[in-house]
């Protein structure tokens, strides 16, 4: 035979239901039973008590956060973020070098500031490779490209706001060959193909 | 006629974890090892993680900021993820921090497998000014 664990009022009513909507109105059967409304009034005090522990938590020096936590845990969420989709640079026998498209987003941003004029705004990169394996092949969750041990042959396309004023072909030709100096020093890969649009100009 | 002692060490996961963070932040142009939800908790209640890890063993796979260790029949395998120095290149500094630490864990006993690193990041380095 199998007992119920739920305790219950003389009326058949769980005390469990009573305590989930004790913050509500009385139904019509709790308006006029006695039991439910002794229950109600008792755990009332309860849900009142507990109230005040929260509150008084709340504002519990010994229970505040210890410094730095709030940057740990934005380190972490930074992080998490970092690891999205990454792009295979080296595989040999002793391991794989892979890069997160962020890092080379970052990268590229970074050698965009250099130039006067220009706001970088969005950035993809696709990675290209004449006997690339088929993607996803090393990795099933598919969240990573691959290259071959050649190399990648990256593309990236750079969307930027540019200035008014400035000589754009000029100072678009000038971001190019920033990003085509920034990858190979900073990651040791060629920029490959550098695609840049123009979609807005700025007031200086 | 003297007996020679016979010694023996368990190598888990957790110290070849241990061994290969050392040896990466050690590292010319490694700046950090990305930290992860796993590290986060241990600093936070160490006593949340035991629902979320399992403990370093000789046969198992040990997670910890940055860091998978494994071992599989005398040899350690490892994955890091790292953020290196913009004033470094990123692929040379994966290339040394792998060869670092396939010889510490050589030092161990075990067989070093493949380490394989990820560049999750590239930055500046905090206080270095940018030209």
């Amino acid at each position: 035979m199998a007992l119920e664990d739920i305790p219950r009022l003389g009326c058949g009513r769980s005390i469990d239901r009573i305590w989930a909507t004790i913050d509500r109105l009385p139904t019509a059967h709790e308006e006029h039973c006695e039991q439910c409304q002794t229950a109600r009034t008792r755990l009332q005090r309860l849900g009142e008590a507990t109230r005040l522990l929260c509150e008084s938590d709340l504002h519990d020096p010994a229970l505040k956060p210890r410094p730095g936590i709030e940057n740990a845990i934005m380190d972490v969420a930074r992080a998490e973020v970092r690891r999205g989709s990454s792009i295979l640079l080296r595989s040999a026998d002793s391991g794989t070098t892979e890069i997160s498209e962020q890092a080379l987003s970052s990268l590229i941003r970074v050698a965009a500031a250099a130039i006067p004029g220009v706001h970088s705004r969005r950035c993809r990169i696709e990675i290209r490779s004449a006997t690339a394996s088929p993607a996803g092949e090393d990795h099933p969750s598919g969240t990573t490209r691959t290259a071959t041990n050649a190399g990648p042959r990256l593309i990236v396309n750079l969307w930027v706001a540019a200035a008014q004023g400035i000589v754009i072909p000029r100072t678009m030709e000038a971001l190019r060959q920033e990003i085509g100096n920034a990858l190979p020093a900073g990651v040791g890969i060629g920029a490959g193909t550098v695609n840049i649009t123009v979609e807005d100009l700025y007031d200086v | 006629m003297s007996e020679q002692p016979l010694q023996g060490s368990i190598i888990t996961s957790q110290l070849i974890a241990s061994i290969a963070t050392r040896t990466t932040l050690e590292t010319p142009g490694v700046l950090r090892l990305e930290p992860a939800i796993q590290g986060f908790l241990a600093r936070l209640a160490p006593a949340a993680l035991q629902n979320l890890r399992s403990p370093g063993s000789q046969h198992g796979t040990y997670r910890h900021n940055g860091v998978t260790a494994t071992i599989s029949d005398g040899t350690a395998r490892v994955h890091l993820e790292i953020a290196t120095d913009i004033a470094y290149t990123a692929l040379q500094v994966a290339e040394t921090v792998r060869q670092r630490v396939r010889e510490s864990i050589s030092h161990t006993g075990l067989t070093p497998g493949t380490i394989d690193v990820t560049i999750v990041a590239v930055e500046p380095h905090r206080g270095a000014t940018m030209l």
